[in-house]
């Protein structure tokens, strides 16, 4: 079970637009040590076993406001990963209520909706719908996309014949072209080279500016120090 | 022509401008992914989009080869017969197999995007559908060269025989929502139970066997016959044979059963995959 803290680092001029709003969340997963089957489920109703239960979250509460930038910090399995999963509406939480306001693109997956057979543009169109971005944007920005990844004529090519730095660089330029209003990152990201990260850099500052809030995951306490104004630590208790 | 085309297309995007925010991404995110199944099956194999003919074209050879000496069907035309009835056979099978492990599969993504889970299977779907229809355009046009050049219809009698062959669509629609129902069922249960994907492939096995391809129903005794309607693939199948042969249907009333039995399976797997969706994530 975890328990969290909330620890404000640098006042910042915050709207008071609440943008997540997470209300008594609990995760229960059923532990099989197995891959389920249900020869094993049948046996179980039989002899009215109970399944062993674990909850990662439980009575959960938390409220972001528009323009944070959030550190989620804590030992592994404390549930940070599975707090930014119900956040993004990968998984939904056993109990309680999430709200979120606007458009959240996760970075946990930059490269997870790419075909290998398909060729760069065609990914850009796949990816980009999986980011919540709609077909009309995509056409707009894909000139922007492909510039910022730096990919020149590989463009064209399929995606198997890319470098794992191209690839993690197209899924990233994707991923911010979305303009998101909520950012999901796990684990600080430290790709491609020095003019990339620039780049990177340049393009996070735009978007903050422009009000765009930030939920990071990070083993790394000094650099959620430096870079957010709240940090969550979530402990196993 | 090229107007009518304009007007299509007109309204089409007015249709689709129609649509709320949420539904029009739906839809590209849809048709996004099965142009990306059409695309990725045939990307590198050096015959490409061939094999769609190629495929039941072999198909139909060897089992024809084989069923004409073991079995003895007496039906007009047996190759043909057993082409129309392979075609939305193997779109029905080919579609089952492949959309059971599908979650499975693209369990990676699942875990880490947010995105219309349905459209793994429906794209599946889709594009086994798009290689369906252009296999059975082209046996259409097959079956009316035939009868236009070697059998000599009139024109009178070759505008009755393309009417009849109207009865594909609704034939198509049943095969479609089936395939979709039983679909989503099986994917929803494989997420949490892999032994449903061993059983499927099992059951499309026997259940081949079940459903009137290679022989006809009316060479069973009648006893049987009724019972083999609680299989909805004889219904679709029979109706194809209808369409396109012109074949009578064995036992006509029975289609309803057929239709009230695919309209609970397609009820069932959409309400056990809204069900089952939502915890994706912690199975795979």
């Amino acid at each position: 079970m975890t328990k969290i803290t909330e620890t404000i680092i640098r006042r910042k001029k915050i709207s008071d637009e609440v943008v997540i709003s997470l209300s008594n969340i609990s995760k229960k997963y059923t532990i099989t040590h197995e891959k389920p089957t249900l020869a094993e489920d049948v046996s179980r109703m039989l002899h009215f076993q109970k399944k062993e239960e674990f909850w990662a979250l439980k009575d959960l509460n938390l409220t972001i406001h528009k323009g944070e930038k959030v550190g989620f910090y804590g030992p592994n399995g404390a549930g940070k990963t599975t707090l930014l999963k119900i956040i993004a509406g990968i998984c939904e939480p056993t109990s309680g209520t999430v709200q979120t306001k606007g458009k959240i693109v996760s970075l946990i997956s930059l490269d997870a909706g790419f075909h290998p057979d398909l060729t760069g543009q065609e990914n850009i169109f796949l990816n980009g719908l999986i980011v919540g971005m709609s077909k009309t944007e995509i056409e707009q920005k894909l000139k922007q996309i492909i510039d910022f990844a730096d990919i020149g004529d590989f463009i064209t090519a399929p995606l198997y014949t890319y470098s794992s730095g191209m690839r993690l660089r197209l899924g990233f330029s994707i991923a911010v072209h979305a303009e998101p209003d909520i950012l999901l990152l796990d684990e600080v990201i430290s790709m491609g080279d020095e003019n990339f990260r620039k780049k990177t850099n340049r393009l996070m500052k735009d978007m903050f500016a422009n009000g765009a809030t930030l939920l990071l995951v990070s083993h790394q306490l000094q650099y959620l120090n430096e870079n957010c104004n709240k940090l969550i630590m979530l402990k196993n208790e | 022509m090229l107007l009518f085309e304009c007007f299509k297309r007109k309204l089409a995007i007015k249709l689709f401008m129609k649509l709320s925010k949420k539904q029009r991404h739906w839809l590209d995110f849809l048709s996004a992914m099965t142009q990306k199944e059409i695309k990725a099956r045939y990307k590198r194999a050096s015959f490409g989009f061939l094999w769609v003919v190629l495929n039941p074209l072999l198909q139909m050879l060897v089992m024809g080869f084989v069923f004409q000496f073991f079995v003895p069907v007496k039906v007009d035309n047996y190759f043909l017969y057993l082409f129309a009835g392979l075609l939305p056979w193997n779109f029905f099978a080919q579609s089952l197999t492949k959309t059971t492990p599908a979650f499975f599969y693209e369990g990676s993504l699942i875990k880490k995007a947010k995105f219309p889970r349905e459209s793994i299977v429906l794209s599946i779907i889709f594009s086994n559908l798009f290689h369906f229809a252009v296999a059975l355009l082209l046996l259409i046009v097959a079956l009316i060269g035939d009868k236009l050049l070697l059998e000599g219809y009139g024109l009178m009698q070759l505008m009755f025989y393309v009417l009849r062959m109207l009865w594909v669509v609704p034939a198509i629609l049943l095969l479609v929502f089936f395939t979709v129902g039983f679909s989503l069922f099986t994917s929803s249960l494989n997420v949490r139970f892999r032994d449903i994907n061993f059983m499927v492939g099992l059951a499309v096995m026997l259940w081949f066997y079940a459903t009137p391809v290679v022989y006809a129903l009316n060479l069973l005794p009648e006893f049987l016959q009724p019972l083999f309607y609680l299989n909805p693939m004889t219904a679709i199948i029979e109706m194809f044979h209808y369409a396109l042969m012109g074949l009578p249907i064995t036992l006509p009333n029975f289609i309803w059963v057929a239709v009230v039995i695919i309209i609970c399976v397609f009820y069932l797997g959409l309400r056990v995959f809204q069900k089952e969706s939502k915890n994706f994530d912690d199975w795979l």
